[in-house]
């Protein structure tokens, strides 16, 4: 190549290259993410049943999803529900596991893996389907229930009580990237601070809840941030396991949506589901910063 | 010199991408060219089915590669899933060319103009339907044209596990009415356990509509929420008197496989009874447990007479986008008048519309088949009533209603009354679009 040629000497200006290097992620955010999203929101607004060309019909969507739309209501106390028993319940967990691994052992190794592996296959479609057989009346769990002499048939996906439950179970058991993270922070934390708390005598209890803890909340604020949004988007394990049944009691925000836009040919009145569930998310990361200056240590 | 070498690899790898995507574009045009210009040699072709369906259909689509050179892929989905995926790739202008439709869905899909008008191919010859009567080829007539040709004929019934009401020596007769079969759930049930299942997947109001003059398409029928109310009640009493299942033993679903008739593990969680369309006796008998035998019979109303229809198993249809409608028409002659393709496929998707190949391929079929050819020509036929109009947009949903409110019956939720109450007027919101 021709060493003074116009082109040659334009892109090797240090501001081009940066924008040329950055061209793949800029051209698929742009035209993966911002132009679907900006249909998404017109759409909204329309009668659009996917099969004919979409309708301007103003804010009708949103109204009737707000005023006569029970099962609506029904999809956001379930998703609540489910994000906000599951996330505490998974962190606790994954901060448990972490507090074990952390120790060095030969065998440390292979268990980080081994734990980590639940959050890689959980939310598949094929683990999916292994719960609903687990939990089914003549699945492994009654099967187990039964050696211990509890005999029963109990359908545990079709009571109302319990559906929810069987899928906030298999959200726990997803505690693998939570339990990574709080393992790296595990191990910032510098030695000195539990030397020093030796000298002073104290126990293994106020060592974890005067150090360990208020060291680690930065780490958990993050995880808690992270996963209460991703609580809120739950869609695989509901629409495999339970499909919503028993009465709406596990019918998922992004399943309802799903059934909304593909079942029954609404996709204007998902895409406002849509919009209506990133102003909650917005709106729910919002509070959770606020709250940050009550409990998260910063250092300095 | 380190730092300029690194510039010239980014100036070479950056031209190198481009080229692979100016490469790609290329590709992409030429292909579109391929399949606008007609020379294209596969065509799409989509199902919902069973297990038995798919591997039957895939097997006739081979040898019609043999026959005609004309690669053919498969897809197929369950029910659920099915009317998802043609949803959105009729969105998207990418329905299979070939497709598998239902009388369900056939008026919303000609609405929308996603289908192909067949009458010039069936006036032109491509598409023979000489063989068809014409009562049969009319099921496909939507407005002035003719969208679907009916794969098969076949009809609602009630599937019943023979080998255990032999057990007990109760038979079945066909039209029987509603409180003879009450009668006969009570006694299987305190008998064995097993419960029946007549208020399955909210399939049984369409009969219960068409036996009580109130069956409409584009609304519900009948004056008010009373003339819902018997179809609730009779639910209601089921649940109290225990001879309906209901979800808290185990969850209904529309899955042939898994249908409680056949699939669980004991009386308590399973029935002696379901409801679905004829054509399935096949795939019921194969998803049966050795030695069970699965019988069919009319679905108990108060009038089976004026609920019984001929109905198309299924219709095949062209889709109006396809690339290459001559050649997925040839494929669908293909569907309905080769007997190569019909001794492969025989009667699973109902009797063959052609007279001529459901001769021809008569004693080739399996008992259950000839007992669905049977019931239909012989049980149905001669004491039914006209098919119902098509369902418009909205019943759907209705139906999604419809079964939810029989699941919040069966859990104690609901009265009847709630029940037909909210039906009658949201269903009918729904119907009307609104």
């Amino acid at each position: 190549m021709n060493k003074s040629s116009k082109f040659y000497r334009f892109i090797n200006k240090e501001k081009n290259v940066g924008v040329i290097f950055c061209l793949p992620f800029i051209v698929g955010f742009l035209v993966f993410l911002i132009v679907p999203m900006g249909i998404s929101l017109y759409y909204s607004f329309c009668d659009y049943d996917i099969l004919s060309p979409p309708e301007f019909v103003g804010l009708k969507n949103y109204i009737e999803m707000f005023t006569q739309d029970e099962v609506f209501w029904h999809s956001v106390k379930a998703t609540f529900y489910f994000a906000l028993v599951s996330v505490p319940l998974r962190l606790i967990f994954a901060l448990l596991v972490a507090m074990i691994l952390v120790r060095p052992t030969k065998a440390t190794g292979f268990y980080r893996a081994a734990y980590y592996l639940p959050s890689i296959i959980g939310g598949s479609v094929a683990v999916a389907i292994l719960w609903k057989r687990m939990f089914a009346p003549d699945g492994v769990i009654n099967s187990l229930l039964g050696l211990i002499g509890i005999d029963t048939n109990f359908a545990w996906l079709s009571d109302t009580r319990t559906a929810i439950w069987t899928l906030i179970i298999l959200a726990i058991w997803q505690f693998g990237s939570s339990m990574l993270i709080f393992l790296s922070a595990l191990k910032q934390i510098p030695k000195e601070l539990y030397e020093a708390a030796d000298v002073d005598g104290a126990n293994k209890f106020t060592k974890f809840f005067k150090v360990t803890l208020p060291l680690l909340t930065p780490t958990i604020f993050f995880n808690l941030v992270m996963q209460i949004i991703n609580g809120f988007l739950a869609f695989t394990q509901s629409l495999i396991i339970t499909q919503g049944k028993p009465m709406d009691t596990t019918l998922f925000y992004a399943v309802y949506m799903y059934q909304q836009s593909f079942n029954f040919n609404q996709a204007g009145y998902a895409s406002a589901m849509a919009w209506v569930m990133l102003l909650l998310i917005a709106v729910i990361t919002f509070i959770l910063f606020k709250t940050k200056r009550f409990w998260v240590y910063e250092q300095e | 010199m380190k730092k300029k070498s690194l510039k010239k690899a980014a100036v070479l790898a950056i031209a190198g991408a481009m080229a692979v995507t100016s490469l790609a574009a290329c590709g992409g045009s030429d292909s579109g060219k391929d399949s606008e210009g007609g020379s294209s040699d596969s065509l799409t072709m989509a199902w919902w089915g069973n297990q038995v369906r798919n591997e039957r259909t895939q097997q006739a689509l081979d040898a019609y590669k043999e026959e005609s050179g004309i690669t053919v892929s498969g897809q197929f989905y369950q029910w659920g899933d099915y009317w998802s995926k043609m949803a959105t790739s009729a969105a998207g202008k990418k329905m299979p060319d070939v497709i598998q439709m239902d009388m369900s869905y056939i008026q919303q899909y000609v609405d929308k103009g996603q289908l192909l008008d067949l009458t010039p191919y069936i006036e032109d010859g491509t598409l023979d339907t000489s063989n068809i009567s014409e009562d049969i080829v009319n099921m496909g007539k939507v407005g002035d044209g003719i969208y679907g040709i009916a794969a098969g004929t076949s009809a609602s019934c009630m599937f019943y596990n023979k080998t255990l009401l032999d057990e007990l020596g109760i038979t079945i007769n066909d039209n029987m009415t509603l409180d003879e079969f009450i009668d006969i759930s009570k006694q299987v049930y305190e008998e064995t356990g097993y419960r029946s299942n007549l208020y399955h997947y909210g399939l049984y109001m369409d009969m219960y509509a068409r036996a009580n003059d109130i069956q409409a398409s584009d609304k519900l029928g009948g004056d008010s929420a009373d003339d819902y109310l018997p179809y609730f009640e009779t639910l209601e009493t089921g649940i109290k008197e225990g001879w309906q299942i209901s979800p808290s033993q185990a969850a209904d679903t529309d899955s042939v496989e898994e249908d409680l008739m056949v699939y669980g593990s004991n009386p308590d969680n399973m029935t002696w009874c379901t409801i679905n369309g004829s054509a399935q006796l096949t795939a019921y008998q194969a998803a049966a447990p050795e030695g069970t035998e699965i019988a069919l019979t009319t679905i108990p109303t108060t009038d089976p007479q004026k609920s019984n229809y001929v109905k198309p198993a299924m219709y095949f249809s062209v889709s109006a986008d396809t690339a290459n409608p001559e050649e997925a028409v040839k494929l669908l002659n293909y569907l309905t008048n080769s007997e190569t393709a019909y001794d492969i496929l025989l009667a699973e998707r109902g009797v063959p519309a052609s007279t001529a190949i459901s001769e021809a391929i008569m004693d080739k079929l399996s008992p259950a088949e000839q007992e669905n050819a049977n019931f239909v020509n012989n049980v149905i036929a001669p004491n039914s009533s006209p098919m119902p109009p098509f369902p418009v947009e909205g019943s759907t949903e209705a139906q999604d209603l419809l079964r939810k409110l029989e699941e919040k019956v069966k859990y104690g939720e609901y009265t009847a009354q709630q029940a037909a109450d909210e039906y009658f007027t949201e269903a009918n919101k729904m119907l009307q679009g609104e």
